[in-house]
């Protein structure tokens, strides 16, 4: 059995477990509480999305007079041909650049990630301990302390406000790099071995035998990229200056926090905030059963 | 040869000389070489993009650079350790400032970390319970604000908590007249203070007022979160909890069955086995949870931003921002540096600490594992 | 032998990388400093100028992309309008950056740090007719006695009034308020349920207003020393607090606005003091509300308002500096900024448009009698964060002590002048 044990094990223990002991079940008013309350943390967790989507459709007035409503009154499209009409910015763009570095950093963060987890689990070579626990302490680097200097070696290598300067920086991360690795531990070698044995060298076992067989794997950490890319804010933030080079994220940031004069205009900033949402909210709901497992091991990692 | 390893070791074993035995070792060939081909975009790219600017900061941290010309070619002065000075020793705004924000996030630190944990923990009790039905829908729907980005999530709230917003419409309904909310830079134990009649917080005593440490006034000192930071509070807490309810989620159901059930046949109510059967079986993740969320709350910088960099009166100000704000905008970048080192050493603190916790957990999931195993093997 | 030949192929490895390394450090991102005053350099050929604003909305957006693109049809090149979210944060990046726009938007309050930083071209003895504009404001821009930029235009702050509401309060046009009492007692009769009598906001770029007319201020005149803690400024800021304080003012954020503009064209409050940029958003934003403007009302040393003033910038790193200059001179025609007058309301920062402007708009006349009177803002480099604390201590006002905030001003005020 090739199967990864440890991540299909992390699947199978949080996909529920319905009906296991129906039979002689709590009593009814037990079963009505627990309901209740379900109900009510649901609704906290889904009313102020619902409140965001009705707002974009309502005017300026309205969503301030009528915050809490659900329905728009009157609906109004006002707020959307705003976003789209160019006098707020170049949305169409930022959500390009947004796509073009998300897809970008997820597949070299998927291509880079496993060979260099590979290497660290399988291969070996001199310094190799070393390198891991290099790769653990790096982990640690908490991003935000860094802005200024990650803002200087962009300069001195001349790759700021350019877009290899918000892709390149961000292919490889200790911690996918820490997820494959463990991954690898956790299967058999004995397949590579055989395709060794076959003659095959070590970048074409690798692409044609192991790749293949991390699947798993690399769903997650296409999905943890994916969404850690596209909602990245303060990186881009101190990489880039021109509005060539924003990000759906970081137009929304200043969309926001720009004072001059603008007023609050809430249905636009809701509608450019639902907007940037909109993305990862898709590729949440078809993958996530996958996210629920990368939650679980991005926590181990810190 | 076992396929199966649920260990999860986090450390290699030691590299052995050719030779040594062992098998395949006739395939073994060139794996020096593609070891490190294999490693190296990840070494030259977090060599560059991380240990440089490590380095570097460290050494910007001792100039006095404005942003014109280049700090490593005698575009800065060299000052030394005038800028750790400035934020601790000289009396002054910068060290004003960076102990309002020090001041801050241990408020909200404080509040942020006990409550999220409560709260996931709560779902997480929730959603697990076996009897109800439809629990993946709200498993996914706790979940969700985590997935997204914090950017939009704060906006959102930004609406929901404004004077006339959602929050305070609801609770005009049971008769309470919400704050200010984001408007809001009274502190809360201030308000509280007031309400209780201890102090009038429009004129506060001249004892606390009068004297402080560091810059600020004991009366700032120990005023709490301001009430526009409890809505930051809030926020991060609505946010973030899904994730760790995941956690804590897998933890619960990791638990045998049999405990559970053994201590049902002894009648134990429902409070107590969460109380003496469940909560023990959980206290590896609730350690986890508690040091990621100390770790994740000191680096709090997006929501920040968006409040417009520490409105109102400066009381959501935190290190991070005033880091990026000192060197940005006011064109010190020595002084962001410093402030970027000192939030680092104390972030590396908290992870020494987390890093402790999770040796522990290595050998906690290894007899979970084999739990596991001889549960298997019962089954069968 | 394998495992020599795997160490040197790691080795190489380690070579390649640091080759790498080097090779892109040898990139050189920094180059040394701005050359703010040496010759423009000149250059053949059309150019593309990169120019950066900050938009107080589409009209201004607009007007700003039409003017540009005149210069730019007659003189052959081209001109990329970009508006700025938070101009603050991406011209600061932009400076360090090494590649700002070649043109933007300059605040008076920030001009000093970037002239200090060397971030601007001084290209004062360049501007046609420097002496054209109004001397206050040509003195705004002028740091190390050296002018450095065209003030793009002005603006000072009057008083709103919302006519309905003023009516609905039993007020007639006797009643506008000349005092700070006067001030105080309308305000009190148009606080009603819903509506607060004046909306001002929270910085001391409206409240600063009040130290004027008491005969006080930050600095001293020539600015030289810095006077917060002088009574006149407390007895202003007093003044103001007694106002917060029984609910007749409010700031914008109590009244869920951006800004002050905001709560007068919703009618959540029935003044405001605001600048002439007022104009254009209720213009676009609010255009039913009908509303007069007055000149602020006198404090105990007479009449006293703000005045308001940007530069067009021109980078020290632009290597279009002679075609910048071009625009600019372009720009700060009387034709060019009576345009941009009609269309976002700001007025006119050269004299000799001074009649044009007041023949064209009668009922600006408070705003160009603030002209007279105002006083510019108080700008040294360092002080923005020093500012940004008095706001601080301002946003407190309600519930602060006047003399605290003065006097914690006036610590980091002198420590920043040192």
């Amino acid at each position: 059995m090739s199967t990864p044990a440890a991540v299909t094990a992390e699947a199978t223990s949080i996909a529920p477990v319905v009906g296991r002991r129906q039979a002689g079940g709590p009593r009814v008013s037990k079963r009505a509480l627990g309901y209740t309350l379900l109900v009510v943390l649901a609704l906290v967790y889904i009313v102020p999305f619902a409140i965001q989507i009705a707002t974009t459709f309502k005017t300026d007035p309205d969503a301030t007079g009528n915050p809490l409503s659900l329905v728009p009154n009157p609906f109004t499209l006002a707020a959307w041909q705003r976003l789209f009409a160019g006098s707020t910015g170049n949305y169409p763009l930022y959500f390009f650049n947004s796509v073009f570095v998300t897809v970008t950093v997820t597949a070299g963060r998927v291509f880079f990630d496993s060979l260099a987890g590979y290497a660290l689990s399988r291969l070996q070579f001199r310094g190799r301990g070393a390198l891991f626990n290099a790769v653990l302490a790096v982990m640690a680097v908490p991003g935000v302390v860094l802005l200024i200097p990650k803002f200087l070696v962009l300069k001195q290598v001349g790759m700021y406000d350019h877009y290899s300067g918000m892709i390149i920086p961000l292919m490889v991360d200790a911690a996918g790099v820490f997820i494959m690795k463990q991954f690898f531990d956790s299967v058999s070698i004995s397949i590579e071995e055989a395709a060794r044995i076959d003659g095959a060298g070590v970048f074409r076992t690798f692409w044609s035998v192991v790749l293949p067989m991390a699947r798993p794997a690399l769903i997650t950490l296409t999905i943890l990229s994916f969404q850690g890319s596209w909602n990245e804010f303060t990186y881009f933030l101190i990489a880039t200056q021109s509005e060539a080079k924003q990000t759906l994220i970081l137009a929304l940031a200043r969309l926001s926090s720009g004072q001059l004069g603008s007023g609050t205009q809430f249905p636009l900033r809701l509608a450019a905030a639902l907007f940037a949402t909109i993305p990862v909210a898709l590729v949440f709901f078809a993958f996530q059963r996958h996210f629920v497992r990368g939650a679980n091991e991005g926590g181990v990692k810190g | 040869m076992s396929n199966i390893d649920t260990t999860v070791p986090t450390t290699v074993a030691p590299w052995r000389p050719r030779g040594s035995g062992g098998s395949g070792k006739g395939i073994r060939a060139g794996e020096g070489r593609a070891g490190w081909l294999f490693v190296s975009p990840m070494v030259i790219v977090l060599g560059v993009f991380l240990l440089v600017p490590i380095i570097m900061a460290i050494w910007v941290s001792t100039l006095e650079w404005n942003g014109q010309g280049s700090p490593f070619a005698g575009g800065a002065k060299f000052v030394g350790l005038h800028n750790y000075q400035s934020l601790l020793v000289t009396d002054g705004l910068a060290r004003k400032d960076f102990m309002l924000s020090l001041r801050n996030t241990f408020y909200y630190v404080m509040f942020v970390v006990p409550l999220q944990t409560a709260l996931a923990l709560f779902l997480a009790v929730v959603v697990n319970q076996r009897y109800l039905k439809g629990r993946s829908f709200f498993r996914t729907a706790f979940y969700f604000p985590s997935v997204t980005s914090s950017v939009a999530i704060t906006i959102v709230f930004l609406f929901l908590f404004q004077n006339s917003g959602a929050i305070n419409k609801l609770l005009s309904f049971v008769g309470i007249k919400g704050p200010q909310w984001f408007a809001d830079p009274r502190g809360l134990f201030q308000v509280a203070a007031d309400k209780l009649g201890l102090v009038d917080i429009a004129s506060p005593p001249v004892g606390l007022t009068g004297n402080g440490v560091l810059g600020l006034t004991w009366w700032d000192w120990i005023s709490g979160p301001s009430v526009a930071l409890m809505a930051v509070v809030f926020l991060v807490v609505w946010t973030t909890a899904g994730t760790f309810m995941l956690m804590f989620l897998a933890a619960l159901q990791d638990i045998p069955v049999e405990v559970e059930e053994a201590a049902l046949l002894d009648g134990v109510g429902a409070w107590q086995k969460f109380r003496y059967v469940t909560l023990p079986q959980l206290r590896p993740v609730l350690f986890l949870v508690l040091t990621l969320g100390l770790i994740g709350t000191w680096q709090v910088f997006d929501q920040v931003y968006l409040l417009g960099g520490g409105n109102p009166a400066k009381t959501t100000l935190t290190p991070a921002y005033l880091s990026y704000r000192t060197g940005f905008n006011d064109f010190n970048y020595g002084n962001g540096a410093a402030i970027a080192f000192m939030l680092f050493i104390i972030i590396t603190a908290l992870t020494l600490l987390q890093r402790y916790v999770l040796r522990d957990k290595d050998a906690i999931a290894e007899k979970r594992g084999r739990r596991a195993q001889l549960r298997g093997a019962g089954a069968r | 032998m394998k495992s020599s030949s795997g160490r040197r192929l790691a080795a190489v490895a380690a070579t390649a990388s640091l080759a790498l390394l080097t090779a892109a450090c040898g990139g050189g991102g920094f180059d040394n400093g701005g050359s703010s005053s040496s010759a423009p350099t000149t250059e053949k050929g059309p150019v593309a100028l990169k120019m950066l604003i900050a938009s107080s909305g589409d009209a201004e957006t607009n007007a700003v992309k039409a003017a540009t693109a005149a210069w730019a049809k007659t003189s052959g090149n081209t001109v990329d309008v970009q508006v700025a979210q938070d101009i603050k944060q991406q011209l600061g990046q932009a400076f360090a950056g090494g590649t700002p726009p070649d043109i933007f938007y300059t605040d008076a309050a920030r001009f000093p740090d970037y002239a200090k930083a060397g971030a601007l071209y001084a290209y004062g003895d360049q501007v046609t007719k420097p002496d054209d504009f109004y001397p206050a404001l040509k003195s705004t821009f002028t740091y190390d006695n050296k002018f450095y930029c065209a003030p793009k235009d002005f603006s000072t702050i009057a008083l709103q009034i919302n006519n309905k509401a003023w009516k609905a309060a039993g007020l007639t046009d006797g009643d506008i308020p000349t005092t700070w009492d006067q001030l105080h007692a309308v305000a009190k009769k148009l606080t009603t349920g819903k509506q607060t009598g004046l909306a001002i906001g929270d910085t001391r770029d409206r409240i600063d207003a009040f130290m004027v007319q008491a005969g006080g201020g930050l600095t001293s005149k020539d600015g030289a020393t810095i006077t917060a803690t002088a009574p006149e400024n407390v007895q202003a800021l007093e003044f103001v607090k007694s106002m917060l304080a029984d609910g007749s003012a409010k700031f914008p954020k109590e009244l869920d606005a951006g800004w002050a503009g905001e709560a007068f064209g919703k009618g959540i409050a029935a003044m405001a003091m605001e600048g002439n940029w007022i104009k254009g958003s209720q213009k676009n934003d609010y255009p039913d509300v009908d509303y007069q403007v007055a000149e602020l009302p006198a404090g105990p040393k007479g009449k006293g308002t703000l005045l308001f003033t940007q530069c067009w910038g021109i980078a020290a790193k632009s290597t279009h500096q002679a075609a910048s200059v071009d625009l600019v001179n372009s720009l700060t025609a009387v034709d060019q900024q009576l345009a941009a007058a009609t269309a976002y309301g700001v007025m006119p920062s050269r004299t000799s448009a001074k009649a044009q402007y007041e023949q064209k708009f009668p009922e600006d006349k408070a705003f160009v009698a603030g002209g007279e009177y105002g006083v510019g803002p108080v700008n040294k480099p360092g002080f923005d964060s020093v500012l940004a604390d008095l706001d601080t201590g301002l946003q407190g006002l309600k519930t602060g002590d006047p003399k605290a905030i003065l006097a914690s001003f006036q610590k980091n005020a002198e420590a920043a002048l040192k």
